[in-house]
């Protein structure tokens, strides 16, 4: 009999397991392919170290700006390869380490729940008074003919490739599309973005996407948005575009890049007869299902499609499984997008603050305000904007775009997280220089 | 020669202070410039020094006291030294000196250059056993608006529960963290929760609750009157039920003649009315104004009645009802009501009332206490009909029944008087004939 049943080894699961073990209770986590999940194997790390490899090329390739002449570099993919394997490996043991230091049992097998409170592995059963299901996410592939075909690449198989494509068609323009295709076209690939909405990165400012998409124009990415694709063939995507024109574009790669589903299948839930909506399992802000004693977090909910969400879902629900009530706080979590400018934010955007009837100003500044960003960043763009309370000044939103931002998004989730107003900001002391005085000017400017 | 311990006089505004601790205890020895008590005035809190040296051989008031300025505390001298020399106000021992008259009525024995010094200090027994709002030291008003915490929550251990300087402290020491937003909700009126749901329970703006929302000025009046009524009379209620029969049957014929010339739509609370008002013409105790022990019966039947508006409960007037028709009545009844909603009802129209009816059988109460229209001494409340068990030759049969609450203020009636009247309306309700009431026009 074990306290916690975990499934599923993500950022939300094994966060969740080791958390759970220091707070010694008896705990076994299931994972049926890799410990670390997606974020790990096949999610952010391996594209941030891709990205990572792409950005010193790009450098190097630019590295006149800074007085610095070499010679043509070279892209070497089988030896980046080789690193993103290596980074993988270090941090996927890391996360053994702390799995086994918390003394969480770990089985590499598929889990499927056969009653509330039992799961079956391997043709062996297993009990618990809490089961935690974290088992993620996984490409979606939507209902367009030929999709499904061989040779379109997703997230996983474009993380694998072997060879710099020379043209690549990417069919959706979020998150997950826009890195490939940042990553992509640093390395002189052709890369073509076909997104169905008139806007890339829904969710995001819109300031910040039109700077994010200009930025990525610059490298030649060319983006045919408000376009829905209506087949794949012969390495050819078909689409229509916002005036009902059939059009098309071929590339020697196509990834589908549309979106996540939820990784229910083979889990049991309708044994116990756990609510969904849309495949998502329904959860409330203290990550209890509608079964007493089954919980879940992270991407399987769909809630909130980041690792440090599905962490923060699967912390608070084991809090609530041992006593010390908390609840999810969706207000402050940060989200980033690693293409090069990258692009960070957190809070409310403007149209958010139009929906809920929050009265705000806005203060925009470029990144240049900070003498640390031009130092850093020759000849680039930055942008720093601020949503502020008309009321009481608080920090509703901050959005911004320029390299480094993602590192500075953590001062800003911090202040809308404590509900600082921009007055308090101003009492608050900035390194000199870092660019992160962008952000403290940009509060100073909101009044 | 002994010494007084003034309260001093901080400043020109300050006419009093709270004596927050004593350092010394009667018996303790001191030096001069020793601290001996802990005071606070609205502006600060400081400590106080002994003016000499010796032994303090008497206080006069005691820790949580307001005490007005260069008034005597103690007394530092020498063991069996005489105190009583300096006991502030002997003529007004502190024992006798009640919380509301304290600050603000000299006593009259007091020297008039020392307006200050003329009321004794409150002591902590008495003003506890005084009930009074709650009241917040401007210091710690201060400090608690700078900390963002509302006093609702702190119970004040100043002299009558006054909330001090020290209890903000003490309250900030345990109270959870407010976000910088939260802060500012507080001091608009938002209100604190249990915890927060913020990191390390910092309480965020979602987790504050609405301020109030403070009460109309309809809501305050109607208030204000409720509670007068309730604490000047002796209220008890009779409840009673008629047969509703004769009123159904009515009320159909009246439907009937819907469309016919010169109709009017009389419905059963206009008979109701109708009846109560004849009822009342025959009972003069009933029909009266109780005000400073005296009956004021009235000649005519003044008859009020409440009506349900958007704005909160009004109560218009018929004057001289038993003069009216039942469709006069009915007339009448309609249009002050629709003027009392809308708003636009002549305020002369809203007093001057014998006695009221309330009727809330519509929305199907079965009995109420309603509360007496003060100086009036009875109130009818209507309630609806339902059905009652009634013996009968063949057996128990199931009767339609209109519930009838009298409130009576005992003071001016006795239940006996108050029945009576009751049963008397019950038989007018059951005898009731639409025919006659009309042909009676
Ligand atoms: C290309 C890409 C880039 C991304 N970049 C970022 C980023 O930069 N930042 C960020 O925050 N997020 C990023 N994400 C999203 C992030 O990876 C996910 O939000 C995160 O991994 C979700 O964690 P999870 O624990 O919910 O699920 P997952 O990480 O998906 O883990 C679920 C685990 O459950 C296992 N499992 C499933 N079913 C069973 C079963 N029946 N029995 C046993 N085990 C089972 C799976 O094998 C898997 O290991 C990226 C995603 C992708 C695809």
């Amino acid at each position: 009999m074990y306290d916690l049943i975990v499934i599923g080894a993500g950022p939300g699961g094994y966060e969740a397991a080791i958390h759970a073990g220091k707070m010694k209770k008896k705990v076994i986590l299931f994972d049926k392919k890799y410990i670390g999940g997606t974020c790990l194997n096949v999610g952010c790390i391996p594209t941030k170290t891709l990205l990572k490899s792409a950005h010193v090329y790009h450098d190097c390739k630019e590295s006149g700006l800074y007085g610095i002449t070499t010679s043509a570099p070279k892209f070497n993919m089988a030896k980046v390869q080789a690193r993103k394997k290596k980074v993988i490996t270090t941090l996927t043991q890391g996360v053994e380490g702390m799995l086994k230091r918390s003394k969480v049992k770990v089985v590499k097998a598929a889990a499927t729940i056969i009653d509330k409170g039992i799961v079956e592995a391997e043709g062996k059963t297993y009990k618990a008074s809490n089961i935690l299901i974290a088992t993620g996410s996984a490409p979606a592939v939507p209902p367009i003919k030929g999709i499904d075909s061989k040779g379109i690449l997703d997230s996983t198989s474009a993380l694998g490739l072997t060879k710099i494509p020379t043209s690549l068609v990417i069919i959706g323009g979020g998150v997950i599309g826009l890195e490939f295709a940042s990553l992509f076209s640093d390395l002189g690939t052709k890369v073509t973005i076909v997104e169905m909405l008139p806007n890339i990165a829904p969710g995001i400012d819109t300031d910040v996407t039109s700077h994010l998409k200009e930025g990525l124009e610059k490298k030649k990415v060319k983006f045919n948005l408000g376009c829905a694709v209506q087949e794949v063939k012969n390495k050819t995507v078909n689409f229509k575009d916002k005036n009902g024109t059939k059009r098309s574009v071929k590339g020697e790669y196509i990834l589908n890049a549309t979106g996540r589903r939820p990784v229910t299948e083979g889990l049991g839930l309708e044994n116990i007869g756990v609510n969904t909506n849309r495949g998502n399992i329904t959860t409330s802000d203290e990550g209890k299902t509608n079964i007493p004693g089954i919980w879940a977090c992270g991407d399987v909910t769909g809630r909130c499609l980041l690792a440090h969400a599905a962490t923060a879902e699967g912390l608070v629900a084991v809090n609530n499984m041992f006593g010390t009530p908390t609840t999810m706080r969706y207000e402050a979590i940060p989200s980033v997008i690693y293409t090069n400018p990258e692009v960070a934010c957190v809070g409310k955007t403007e149209a958010q603050c139009k929906d809920e009837e929050i009265e705000y100003t806005v203060s925009a500044l470029p990144m240049a305000v900070a003498g640390r960003f031009t130092v850093e960043n020759e000849g680039k763009f930055g942008m720093v904007k601020v949503l502020v309370g008309k009321a009481y000044g608080q920090l509703l939103g901050v959005h911004m775009i320029g390299s480094h931002c993602s590192e500075i998004l953590q001062g800003a989730v911090t202040m809308i997280e404590c509900e600082m107003r921009v007055k308090d900001v101003k009492d608050i002391v900035f390194p000199h220089p870092t660019v992160s005085e962008a952000l403290k000017e940009a509060c100073i400017h909101a009044g | 020669m002994a010494t007084p311990i003034l309260m001093p006089k901080q400043g020109n505004t300050v006419e009093e202070c709270i004596l927050i601790a004593w350092k010394k205890k009667p018996g303790d020895e001191v030096s001069e410039g020793d601290i001996i008590a802990e005071i606070e005035t609205d502006k600060a809190t400081f400590e106080l020094e002994s003016p000499a040296s010796g032994e303090l051989i008497g206080t006069f008031c005691e820790e949580g006291d307001l005490v007005p300025v260069l008034t005597n505390i103690g007394v530092i001298g020498k063991k069996g030294e005489d105190i009583e020399a300096f006991r502030p106000s002997e003529d007004t021992p502190a024992e006798e000196v009640s919380v509301s008259s304290a600050p603000s009525e000299p006593s009259a024995a007091a020297p008039a250059a020392t307006t200050a010094t003329a009321s004794a200090p409150v002591t902590k027994a008495e003003a506890e056993s005084v009930p009074q709002a709650k009241t917040v030291s401007p210091r710690a008003k201060k400090l608690a608006e700078r900390y963002g915490i509302s006093t609702d929550a702190i119970s004040g251990t100043g002299p009558g529960g006054r909330v001090i300087e020290a209890d903000i402290r003490a309250y900030r020491a345990t109270a959870p963290r407010l976000s910088s937003l939260a802060k500012e909700l507080v001091k608009d009126g938002y209100r604190m929760p249990q915890k927060g749901t913020g990191i390390g329970g910092m309480v965020l703006s979602g987790d504050l609750g609405k301020p109030g929302i403070p009460l109309s000025n309809m809501r305050s009046i109607i208030a204000s009157r409720m509670m007068e009524s309730l604490q000047e009379a002796a209220q008890f209620t009779l409840n009673a039920s008629a047969p509703a029969a004769p009123l159904l049957a009515a009320r159909k014929e009246i439907k009937a003649q819907k469309g016919k010339p010169g109709f009017v739509d009389v419905n059963l609370n206009d008979m109701l009315m109708y009846i109560t008002t004849l009822g009342l013409a025959e009972s003069p105790d009933v029909n009266a104004e109780l005000i400073d022990n005296k009956i004021y019966q009235h000649d005519d039947v003044d008859i009020a009645f409440a009506c349900d508006t958007p704005k909160g409960l009004l109560v218009p007037v018929i004057k001289e009802a038993q003069k009216l028709s039942l469709p006069e009545l009915a007339t009448r009844l309609k249009t002050y009501a629709q003027e009392a909603v809308n708003g636009n009802i002549s305020p002369d129209l809203l007093s001057g009332g014998s006695f009221t009816v309330s009727n809330l059988g519509n929305l199907g109460i079965e009995s109420f206490t309603p509360i007496i229209n003060a100086p009036q001494v009875a109130i009818l409340g209507v309630c609806a009909i339902g059905l009652k068990p009634v013996k009968t030759s063949e057996g128990v049969q199931f009767v339609d029944h209109i519930g009838l609450s009298l409130t009576i203020d005992h003071q001016a009636i006795d239940g006996a008087v108050g029945a009576r009247f009751l049963k008397k309306l019950v038989e007018r309700i059951s005898t009731f004939k639409l025919s006659t009431e009309i042909s009676h026009v």
